[in-house]
């Protein structure tokens, strides 16, 4: 556990200390402020005291963002080399996987966490349903940390971080969004078993303001699968 | 150093285990409703209602297989739900789900039963057919059967199927009484209201004849939008009843608006007067309000004519509400051509009578003394409304007539529930909520508004406006550069240091 801990605090630095932290924070307040407050369907065009405009933006500009942060995670390790520093070190690739996990996990909650002055705006300005706006961020998290363990995981499979990047942007677009349309498109069981996959169906069923097990084991199936492959993609190298 | 197979193995097992588990998730579930009206958890109302179930209710759910997923889903909805209610009811609520598709004699029970299909667009190897689709159930209890012909999604749901059980559960279901013959329109003219009394009551249409007094069945007398002058004779009929102990719900028009001449003017009906004399004053004016509804207005614009709506404050939407049984959850009540009212009895406590104002105006609002001729195309200004919270329906609790307890709601518009009810469900709330509560029932009340649909934010003004939009997108993003700043320069300021040393 302090192995991990170590591991979330070290990448954690490095994130605040080179500029991918502060361009991805700007990016991705810039874009649902924007979104949220100034343009398109904003509180006040909506009239209503409910994040929801904030909450459908940032289910896309997070869905963007992440396989960026993710991206050089192993890919870069791998491809200067240090990664089998690390390894030759009391550290297992769980370990590593779990830490560098964590650490943007952390850096994705940062983010949400400077977003609440829109709450206390809005809590303000009008008579706020609590239970939706925390099941809402909820929901935001267990995305996100979804799409973490798959970008890790394709980070974990190869040295290049672009080819790490469109992939896990490829893979996430199937829970994101091509799951939901195939499902529209077909009936009985297939559009049930599309209808489950689909990411979006479980995060709408949180943002409701209802936390149901169904919904809390399919993200946690994805998270522990994503982590799971990536740390089988890492050991693969010492397999006979 | 591991082997491959074991790898693979251990990794098909998690698959595996992780596959199991979202299957079994959709049998084996636990909801927590974090909602703040608890929307999708059972309410008291319903628990109530099959804690009295005397025999089994049995649900027969006609519902089509093979639907797309969005419309799948108020199917396993609908199921979720009468799980709980088969749970809660310990089984008195049985249930069982067929499909009419399979067979056509179930389709055609399902469509004598009062079922009938809706066409769905359903997607089949690259063509899109339309498809017959069943959402209906059958409620039955005994010999007593209601139907439900569409099954609405959401918080609906549970109203619908509470209210239904209700209908057909209740037994000896108190008399209510429409009062007729002085211009008050009939049960038949207002199905909504009617619907949702049936559920609780049983309403019957009262004429009062000089020789007769009030049968003693009735416990609520409703009075709705009377035109013509009620005699005297009427009016000491309805005192005894009072006296007695009987309570009266009352809404009437004190004046009229006509939108075809642009007129409005006195009616007098007698009740005016009889309720002054119990310390209630209905003004003789129209309430205009900022918050109002609109009208359409054809207006001549070069060789076309155009229909544009326009807002009429004399079409006030209410809602300021108390916080009390008859207006609890209650959004906004249309209240067309009202007037207001005020109690000119004694406030003291040592009144026997009680007065609750249950409803008033908005913050921006004024009053036109009748009669008055309407000029639709006037523009409001600030200046037209400088009265605030002007009552416009209340309660009245104590010894209203005699010494007897009595209870009467008093409503300065009668056309609201009758003319009204098509544009916004909270006017027939607002009425049968009143007669919920006279009769001593407010189980229902929780259960009808449950779902608040609207949240509105305060109206701010345009600069303050721009101030909190501004801010909301600046401050967080201020505050991130800004912690970089700080960072960039402590490291800075840390090197140098170290520099500075190794040099010294």
């Amino acid at each position: 556990m302090r192995t991990i801990w170590i591991i979330t605090q070290r990448e954690l630095q490095t994130f605040f200390d080179s500029l991918i932290a502060y361009i991805l924070l700007v990016a991705f307040l810039g874009f649902s402020g924007f979104f949220t407050w100034l343009y398109g369907s904003d509180v006040f065009f909506v009239g209503q005291a409910s994040l929801q405009s904030f909450f459908s933006i940032a289910y896309w500009t997070l869905f963007f963002f992440i396989p960026a942060l993710t991206m050089r995670m192993l890919a870069e390790e791998k491809r200067a080399g240090t990664i089998e520093l690390l390894l030759t070190k009391a550290v297992t690739d769980r370990q590593l996987v779990i830490g560098k996990f964590l650490a943007c996990l952390l850096l994705i909650v940062i983010a949400l966490l400077f977003t609440l002055p829109y709450y206390f705006t809005i809590n303000s300005l009008g008579e706020v349903d609590h239970g939706a706006i925390w099941c809402g961020y909820l929901g935001l998290i267990l995305m996100s940390a979804v799409y973490i363990s798959i970008g890790v995981f394709t980070s974990s499979t190869t040295n290049n971080q672009i080819v790490a990047f469109l992939s896990a942007l490829f893979i996430g677009l199937f829970f994101h969004i091509i799951f939901d349309v195939l499902a529209d498109s077909f009936t009985g069981t297939m559009g049930e078993v599309f209808s489950t996959l689909s990411l979006s169906t479980h995060y709408e069923s949180l943002t409701r303001g209802v936390i149901d097990t169904k919904d809390l084991i399919y993200f946690f199936s994805l998270i522990i699968l994503g982590i799971v492959l990536s740390e089988v993609s890492l050991s693969k190298r010492n397999l006979v | 150093m591991r082997r491959k197979t074991s790898l693979y193995i251990s990794v098909a097992l998690i698959v595996g285990i992780l596959i199991v588990a979202n299957l079994l998730s959709s049998d084996y579930f636990l909801r927590l409703d974090f909602t703040e009206d608890q929307r999708y958890t059972l309410s008291q109302a319903t628990e109530d209602i099959l804690d009295e179930l005397a025999e089994p209710v049995t649900v027969t759910a006609y519902f089509s297989e093979d639907l797309p997923p969005d419309i799948a889903r108020t199917k396993s909805d609908f199921r979720d739900m009468l799980v709980e209610y088969a749970n809660t009811s310990d089984n008195m609520v049985v249930y069982e789900f067929v499909n009419p598709n399979d067979d056509p004699e179930v389709e055609q029970e399902a469509m004598q039963n009062g079922i009938s299909p809706v066409l769905v667009n359903v997607r089949d190897q690259d063509e899109i057919s339309q498809k017959r689709a069943f959402l209906g159930a059958v409620i039955q209890m005994g010999e007593e059967q209601e139907v439900i012909p569409f099954v609405q999604p959401g918080a609906a749901m549970e109203y619908t199927l509470s209210t239904n059980i209700k209908k057909i559960s209740a037994v000896d279901k108190p008399s209510i009484g429409i009062l007729q013959g002085h211009g008050e329109p009939s049960i038949n003219t207002l199905p909504q209201v009617a619907n949702e009394l049936f559920i609780l009551y049983s309403p019957e249409e009262l004429t009062l004849t000089d020789s007769t007094d009030i049968p003693t069945k009735f416990k609520t007398i409703a009075v709705l939008a009377p035109t013509d002058s009620i005699p005297d004779s009427h009016l000491a009929q309805l005192d005894a009843f009072l006296t007695r102990g009987g309570n009266i719900l009352l809404a009437f028009d004190r004046v009229e608006g006509d939108l075809q001449n642009a007129y409005g003017r006195v009616i007098n009906t007698g009740l005016e007067s009889w309720l002054a004399d119990k310390g209630v004053q209905v003004e003789e004016n129209f309430v205009v309000d900022a918050s109002c509804g609109a009208v359409t207005v054809q207006q001549q614009q070069g060789p076309f004519t155009m229909n544009t709506q326009v807002s009429f404050p004399y079409l006030p939407i209410v809602s300021n509400f108390a916080e009390h049984p008859v207006t609890a959850g209650l959004e906004a009540v249309i209240m067309p051509f009202v007037s207001s009212l005020a109690y000119t009895g004694s406030q003291d406590t040592s009144n026997t009578v009680k007065f609750t104002p249950l409803a008033t105006s908005s913050e921006q609002s004024g009053t036109v003394p009748a009669p008055a001729y309407f000029d639709i195309n006037k523009q409001w200004t600030e200046n037209d409304f400088p009265l605030e919270t002007l009552p416009l329906a209340a309660a009245l609790e104590g010894t209203i007539e005699g010494n007897t307890e009595a209870k009467m709601v008093v409503i300065a518009d009668g056309g609201f529930a009758t003319q009204g009810g098509g544009q916004g469900g909270d006017n027939v709330n607002l009425l049968v909520n009143g007669i919920d509560w006279l009769s001593d029932d407010t189980g229902l009340i929780e259960l009808r508004t449950k779902g608040v649909t609207s949240r509105p934010l305060e109206q701010v003004e345009d600069a303050t406006k721009s101030l909190i939009k501004y801010a909301n997108f600046l401050v967080p993003i201020l505050l991130v550069v800004g912690y970089g700043v700080v960072r960039f320069q402590m490291k800075r300021s840390i090197r140098q240091k170290r520099m500075q040393e190794s040099y010294a």
